[in-house]
């Protein structure tokens, strides 16, 4: 099957962007209030309603983001853990983005690629690492041990996710025009999609993917 | 107005309870059934309706055959709070002008952090999910009164005034060091031990646990460089580098027919 440019390729179900929505959300609203805690913003807790409210909404909404990162794994997470030499290749051409500064250029890639899946992965470990601990706050409190521990490990995840959770909304926004979509309808033009996944695109040429 | 404090003098205690029963009068604070567990404490460890007691210690000695030992016990309102620095929430842990660390019932959301903070096991939680602990009586002291356990106690065991005349006047009682002046930037209840702290039941040397100020000193600032950091980086790609925009590049020759004629880029794809 020949592919037009202007053709419209099905990249994400509306299971999976009603996913990653719940998902965002729910981790962006757990960011500011956790936030609001270690920093004592009254800002924040005003905004969630005080602060005995918003540790309600911040341990309830943690259920969600658990629920919906379990959820994630049947959408993201075998086209995540595939890696082929294309992946080394993106590693070395920094995905392309340093523009003049370093003139390699990203190699054809499949469905996401790997900074994307890096990211997912992150965002597993240390979002599971973060829903272990917040359990362990939440429901252990009585428990010194695991009270500090599950502190210490709760800011460490925190820190890891804040530091890629940056790239990922910019690069799917402002610094990859066209990307948003995936997320909105679910879908690429064809031209777009052969410029960041062409592998995919072939596939799904040769009929072996969809 | 100065720092106070209140200095414990264990060895006029005479392990009466009238600060406990004046404590509970002053602060409403219900009474609640103890058991015998076979040693003189009543009640057994602080609670959220028990912020001060009576710790009764029976440890050996050369002369007597056993020494009994009385202390009071009860939050220590150290300068350097762990308390105050793990809870998360404004306004729940303060310190106000005497120096005292003040719980704020209404503000307080129950996370049972400052229990993990403490280096001596103070914060208790009720019924209702809130700290609740020694205030060293801030509704007393701020009017020129001393707090409630101070002014019953009948054997001047527990003396309340200013932070630095205490200090001279256990010197001259003849301590030289007297525990809490330094500990943990120095505490708002201190106590003249004869003997080592331990035997009292206290820690020799207070501390809060390495992990909590781990946390605040290095984890609590790298939230803000992690987060922060990387959204300043992304804005300098997109100033400096600038968005991958992709442009399309014109299909060199327009289907118009029925046969779809593959473009140069296609076929360049299936010789791959």
């Amino acid at each position: 099957m020949k592919l037009n440019n202007h053709d419209l390729l099905t990249k994400e179900t509306s299971s999976s962007i009603l996913n990653h929505w719940v998902l965002a959300i729910s981790c962006l609203l757990l960011c500011l209030s956790g936030v609001g805690f270690l920093f004592k913003v009254q800002a924040i807790g005003s905004l969630f309603g005080g602060f005995p409210m918003m540790r309600d909404i911040h341990n309830w909404l943690g259920v969600v983001f658990a629920i919906s990162l379990l959820l994630s794994l049947g959408n993201w997470l075998k086209e995540c853990i595939t890696f082929g030499y294309n992946d080394i290749e993106w590693c070395l051409a920094a995905g392309g983005y340093l523009g003049k500064l370093w003139k390699k250029k990203a190699p054809p890639m499949h469905k996401l690629n790997t900074g994307q899946k890096a990211f997912y992965l992150c965002l597993l470990i240390f979002g599971f690492g973060i829903i272990l601990s917040g359990a362990g706050i939440w429901l252990m409190p009585n428990h010194q041990a695991v009270m500090v521990w599950s502190v210490i490990i709760h800011n460490i995840c925190f820190i890891l996710i804040g530091i890629f959770l940056p790239i990922h909304i910019y690069l799917s926004t402002l610094g990859n025009p066209g990307t948003l979509q995936i997320m909105t309808s679910g879908t690429v033009p064809v031209w777009w999609a052969r410029k960041k996944s062409q592998q995919w695109v072939e596939e799904v040429e040769e009929g072996r993917s969809h | 107005m100065g720092k106070k404090s209140i200095l414990i003098i264990p060895e006029r205690c005479t392990g009466c309870r009238a600060c406990q029963v004046a404590c509970k009068q002053w602060n409403d604070l219900p009474a609640r059934k103890t058991s015998f567990t076979g040693s003189f404490n009543s009640p057994t460890d602080l609670t959220s309706v028990n912020f001060n007691r009576i710790n009764f210690t029976e440890v050996p000695s050369e002369k007597d055959p056993i020494r009994w030992l009385f202390v009071s016990q009860r939050c220590m309102h150290c300068t350097d709070a762990g308390c105050m620095k793990i809870c998360s929430t404004p306004g729940a842990l303060t310190r106000n002008e005497e120096g005292a660390v003040v719980t704020d019932h209404e503000k307080c959301s129950g996370c049972h952090l400052c229990i993990a903070g403490c280096p001596f096991n103070v914060p208790r939680y009720g019924k209702d999910g809130k700290l609740a602990k020694c205030t060293m009586c801030a509704d007393r002291i701020p009017k020129g009164m001393a707090p409630a356990c101070v002014h019953t106690c009948p054997p001047q065991a527990l003396t309340f005034g200013d932070r630095d005349e205490l200090i001279a006047s256990a010197r001259k009682m003849g301590y030289p060091v007297i525990y809490g002046q330094m500990d943990l930037g120095g505490l708002g209840t201190m106590i003249a031990f004869k003997d080592a702290p331990s035997l009292y039941g206290f820690a020799d040397k207070p501390h809060i646990n390495q992990a909590i100020i781990f946390w605040h000193k290095f984890l609590k600032p790298a939230s803000w460089l992690g987060i922060g950091g990387m959204t300043a980086l992304m804005a300098l790609h997109y100033f400096g580098i600038g968005p991958k925009t992709e442009k399309e590049e014109p299909e060199e020759e327009k289907c118009l027919c029925q046969v779809p004629v593959p473009t140069k880029e296609e076929g360049k794809h299936e010789t791959q």
